[in-house]
């Protein structure tokens, strides 16, 4: 086990670094950050100044000794955007994403487990069809615009809900909701087919011919046979999140997380900002891999961890 | 039974208490911005959100009426001249920072110390390169003092934010700003909020709305959903087409002019013809009414901004006259030959809308029209890098001083960094105006560059756009043509 997670954290190390080395020769590819800074009216002596003060005139290679010596300490120097350490924003807006995504994917998980099973004992009965159609509608919407019609319905029409912002109960609704919808409706048939799938199996008619009720079956055996899968495919989802969904439903709502930082630093052509935000992203991924792995030998001890 | 009951009763009284927004005084505003200030030091950036709130925070030398005339604001007059570098400003008496400091012939000294202090790389330099230093004449006299002769001193000075000497040296300028204005920093949530406080000893008197919440909204459909559920009294950037959706809006000229810079030695559009053929094949009319609904005014011929000092009045637009462009694309010899339109999107109102539209327009004279949509940095680098200059970049310029010769030296002058001629003699005008501190002469050049630039369809000017604000039933505001958004003038009807 121990040899295992030193293997998967050595692993993780060359990953953080590959996604470290590329965000940083990307950011540096997509123009020039000195214009994007400065004001249009800038003259030519204030942008080789800026360059200076933010050290990209030096070679490349140099910039990126001095980058790799960030990484070990942390220390990405200051936003260009806010003129604060860049990892300080990261750290101010990360628990508000890390809020956002218990709350919208925590309520996914939870909702899709009793939605997938009660579709899974009559396929083609009332809540199969009804589960299903939303699923579809969940897959199929774009994220930004479900937000969209959220705001709408339940902010602007019924006044249930504030539009945006974060501060109460009440604001992280619509966005954790929002968020919810596409892992819910993957979650939902993931565990639909799996169930339908396991109660066909030999083992489930012995035990119910034994006298087992159905309850039992499942709580006992089934569940615990698909969790695997969920485990795996709710990891899936959690990293879809961090990297992609938060962007577009911070957006929407005004959510001051992560996501809606980048967007901002890449608008804003700052990149050691965007650096910050990616290698922290980089690292929480990894780490996710590896609990996943050791949650999933936990649950079904004939995994092979290698 | 009871227990689910109860339980769902208790969820819902908590969403109810949650959403109901708490008056902490009896008349307090949200205002929806779209970005977030990045820093509330007054000095350092020249950042869009942080000047919206500090422009209610702090105070200048000079100020503008809400029609841009400008006037004396911390100042007690007008500036007046010792000699051609030297101006001399007599101070407001009893004016006081919000931390009891004094506004004093010591502050603006600082003031100006610090922001031109090359330590402090301050992005706003570029306002300021002119200013050498300001000297104390006495408690309430400052002697500016500039590198050589700069008749636009006074707009300069509209612009630069005066701070506490003594809280700039041990306060946190960047976190919890201290100035003389009608509003004072209360707190700022990073990333959600930020709220300041009517100032009881404000010089002017104390504001009639006790307090502004500021939201950072970047999403405008999210800003106008804020309006229309009612936690929001004004929204910035309203697009034209939702003016009939919202309970009020108000609109005004912007500082922003929307136009193309011609490449005058490309191979195309090197030709006066071609250009004043470009400039006569679009119905700018009719892209006002269709585009922006009617919120934007086709510009006056020229791409200076109409509220500018320096503005050439006697100009008229272009007409619409497609056959005559036809007719001169073809005298031209042009017929068939490659224009390559260059622009952005996304930057600015109807960016792409335009520049499509255009695009459009010209290909009917019979040149071979390609639109080429860049990515906004490397369209910075079409627009100000060292590369070949490209035979027409759209642009929507802001004018922040008002004053011509912001546009002039960007856009005319063949040094400046979006000019696309090489016309030495019209740089020689612009240099000479930029010194001229007679300002009917000065006036008189730059009515000359522009009727030039105008011949010659150095550009092709295309419309003076308008800010839009949403505004809630209750609000009521005429906004400026300075775009600044200034609390203390605004008003809530009981």
């Amino acid at each position: 086990m121990l040899q295992f997670i030193l293997r998967r954290l050595f692993q993780g190390v060359l990953v953080v670094f590959g996604v470290s080395a590329t965000v940083f020769v990307v950011t540096r590819l997509a123009g020039d950050p000195v214009s994007l800074m400065l004001p249009l009216s800038a003259t030519e002596a204030q942008r080789i100044a800026f360059a200076q003060q933010i050290g990209l005139d030096q070679p490349i290679a140099a910039q990126f000794m001095r980058f790799l010596g960030d990484i070990v300490t942390l220390d990405f120097g200051n936003s260009l955007w806010q003129r604060r350490p860049a990892i300080d924003v990261v750290f101010e807006r990360l628990p508000n994403t890390m809020l956002l995504i218990a709350a919208g994917l925590g309520s996914a998980v939870i909702l899709s487990i009793p939605l997938g099973a009660i579709a899974a004992l009559r396929p083609g009965g009332l809540v199969d069809r009804l589960t299903m159609s939303i699923g579809l509608l969940g897959l199929a919407m774009p994220q930004f615009w479900i937000g969209l019609i959220a705001i709408l319905i339940f902010a602007v029409q019924l006044k249930w809900l504030p539009t945006s912002g974060m501060g109460t109960v009440a604001h992280i609704v619509l966005p954790a909701l929002t968020l919810s919808l596409t892992p819910l409706a993957r979650f939902t048939m993931m565990v639909r087919a799996a169930m339908i799938d396991e109660l066909n199996k030999q083992y489930v008619k012995t035990a119910r011919a034994k006298g087992l009720g159905l309850p039992r079956i499942l709580r006992v055996h089934t569940l615990r046979n698909i969790l695997v899968p969920f485990l795996s495919i709710s990891g899936w989802e959690l990293i879809s999140t961090l990297s992609g969904y938060t962007v577009v439903v911070e957006t929407v709502f005004a959510w001051p997380g992560l996501g809606l930082t980048a967007v901002q630093a890449i608008q804003r052509g700052d990149l050691f900002l965007m650096q910050a935000i990616v290698f922290v992203i980089a690292i929480l991924i990894v780490i996710i891999g590896i609990v996943l792995d050791i949650l999933s030998k936990a649950v079904d001890p004939r995994i092979e961890l290698n | 039974m009871t227990t689910k009951l109860l339980a769902q009763a208790v969820g819902l009284a908590t969403i109810f208490a949650c959403t109901t927004v708490a008056p902490a005084w009896a008349q307090s505003i949200t205002i929806a911005i779209g970005s977030e200030p990045s820093t509330l030091d007054p000095q350092l950036r020249d950042d869009g959100g942080e000047r919206q709130v500090n422009d209610n925070i702090y105070e200048t030398l000079m100020a503008r009426t809400p029609t841009g005339e400008l006037v004396p604001g911390l100042a007690a007059a007008v500036p007046t001249q010792v000699d051609a570098t030297t101006w001399q400003f007599k101070l407001r008496e009893g004016v006081k920072f919000h931390n009891g400091e004094p506004f004093n012939a010591d502050a603006v000294v600082a003031s100006v110390t610090r922001v031109i202090d090359p330590a402090n790389n301050s992005e706003q330099m570029a306002y300021y390169g002119t200013i050498k230093g300001a000297e104390k004449v006495d408690d309430l006299t400052v002697n500016l003092v500039t590198n050589g002769p700069d008749p636009i001193l006074p707009s300069r000075l509209y612009w630069m934010k005066m701070i506490a000497p003594g809280y700039s040296k041990d306060g946190d300028l960047a976190g919890a700003p201290v100035g003389t204005g009608p509003y004072k920093f209360e707190s700022w949530n990073r990333g959600t909020d930020l709220t300041l406080v009517a100032n009881s000893d404000y010089w002017r008197g104390e504001p009639e709305i006790d307090g502004v919440t500021y939201r950072f909204v970047t999403e405008p459909g999210t800003r106008l959903s804020g309006l229309l559920s009612g936690e929001f009294d004004v929204i910035t950037n309203l697009l034209p087409e939702f003016t009939e959706s919202v309970p009020k809006f108000a609109a005004v000229r912007s500082l922003e002019t929307s136009v193309f810079v011609l490449g005058t030695d490309n191979e195309v559009t090197k030709d006066p013809k071609v250009r004043q053929a470009l400039n006569l094949a679009i119905d700018r009319q009719s892209m006002v009414e269709s585009l922006f609904m009617g919120y934007a005014s086709v510009a006056k011929g020229s791409h200076i901004n109409p509220a500018a000092v320096g503005f050439n009045e006697k100009l008229e637009p272009y007409p619409y006259d497609i056959e005559k462009a036809k007719a001169l694309i073809k005298e031209a010899g042009a017929e068939g030959k490659p224009l390559v339109v260059v622009g952005e999107s996304g930057r600015w109102l109807k960016d792409r809308e335009q520049i499509e539209a255009v695009a459009g327009y010209w290909a009917e004279t019979g040149l071979q029209v390609t639109t080429d949509i860049q990515e906004f940095s490397q369209y910075l680098e079409s627009l100000m890098g060292d590369g070949p200059r490209p035979d027409s970049i759209f642009i929507a310029n802001s004018n922040e001083l008002l004053d011509a010769d912001r546009e002039m030296s960007f856009i005319y002058h063949k040094d400046g960094a979006a000019a696309s001629n090489s016309d030495a003699e019209m740089a020689a005008m612009i240099e000479a105006a930029r010194t001229e501190t007679d300002a009917a002469k000065r006036k008189s050049i730059y009515d000359q560059i522009q009727q030039k630039g105008h011949e010659l369809s150095y550009t092709v000017p295309l419309f003076n756009l308008q800010d839009i604000y949403g505004l809630s039933e209750r609000m009521e505001w005429q906004p400026r043509v300075d775009a600044k958004m200034i609390v203390s003038e605004m008003k809530v009807a009981e």
